[in-house]
């Protein structure tokens, strides 16, 4: 598992970042976002705490032995939920990938707070962890399928060359004692 | 203003961010200061969610029928709803991680 994380204040009040939030794409710095999309939104009537789930499209440049180990396309997606609380001042944004996602997870987590100072924290981690214990899994069962097809062989070999040295012996025996 | 993930989609996703967005910006500021106390959040949340409702609901829903035909076509579907059951986050993570 790999962990990344990254504190860094925006200079700007925190209801200015938050509606900021929404306008972040489309992003020349962030090209390979090509769509954005709603899934799924509500405004909890007792506490104002905005959800929203986001579907987001990306066009990644994929290395080719990616490609061709994971039959991945260009088009990759994520799913992204937000929580906007006006009344704590927080906004937390977790993502997860939704392509490739039976071979490796990346979970982003995001969190917008106020800082003293009349500006905002942004605060970032991500864990990258490949599902190994799947891959194991498909390991183990490549090994034994490849360990019984050998088992097979090896007997058919044996039959195999048993039946051509008695052919050959047997016949060459006979002519001799002829 | 960012595309949809079908191109179909885009007019009414355009709208519905247009809509969602000149809510927002009239919610978040008061809703700050609206934290009195929790009666008065509750009685101003209500409201709001009303007025969103009303002014952005009828174009929310052509939006959504629009956006998850797309996600069904492109198969995202399924890879949508095992995520949500994995991590379904109805709430607000606690930490940075849960």
């Amino acid at each position: 598992m790999h962990y990344f994380s990254q504190l860094y204040n925006y200079d700007h009040p925190w209801s200015r970042v938050v509606i900021g939030m929404w306008h972040k794409y489309p992003n020349p710095h962030c090209s390979h976002v090509m769509s954005i999309d709603v899934v799924d939104r509500s405004i909890d009537p007792q506490t104002g705490i905005i959800r929203t789930e986001r579907i987001l499209g990306c066009k990644q440049k994929a290395p080719i032995w990616i490609v061709k180990l994971f039959g991945g396309s260009e088009d990759a997606f994520v799913r992204e939920v937000s929580f906007v609380d006006p009344a704590t001042q927080t906004a937390t944004i977790t993502s997860v990938n939704l392509s490739l996602s039976q071979f490796a997870t990346c979970y982003e987590s995001i969190r917008y707070s106020p800082s003293p100072d009349g500006k905002t924290t942004f605060k970032q981690t991500a864990e990258i962890q490949a599902r190994v214990a799947l891959w194991q899994s498909a390991a183990n069962k490549l090994e034994n399928w490849l360990v019984q097809r050998f088992e097979q062989n090896a007997h058919l070999g044996k039959l195999g060359f048993s039946d051509v040295l008695r052919q050959l012996w047997e016949s060459r025996d006979q002519q001799q004692s002829a | 203003m960012s595309s949809s993930l079908a191109e179909e989609c885009t007019p009414l996703k355009r709208k519905y961010d247009a809509c969602f967005n000149a809510w927002f910006e009239g919610y978040l500021e008061p809703a700050v200061s609206a934290s009195i106390t929790p009666a008065q959040r509750t009685k101003f949340s209500q409201e709001k969610a009303a007025e969103f409702e009303q002014s952005c609901g009828q174009v929310w829903r052509e939006y959504k029928d629009c956006v998850q035909r797309a996600v069904k076509e492109k198969g995202l579907d399924v890879l949508l709803d095992q995520a949500r059951v994995e991590n379904p986050l109805k709430e607000p993570p606690t930490d940075s991680r849960s």
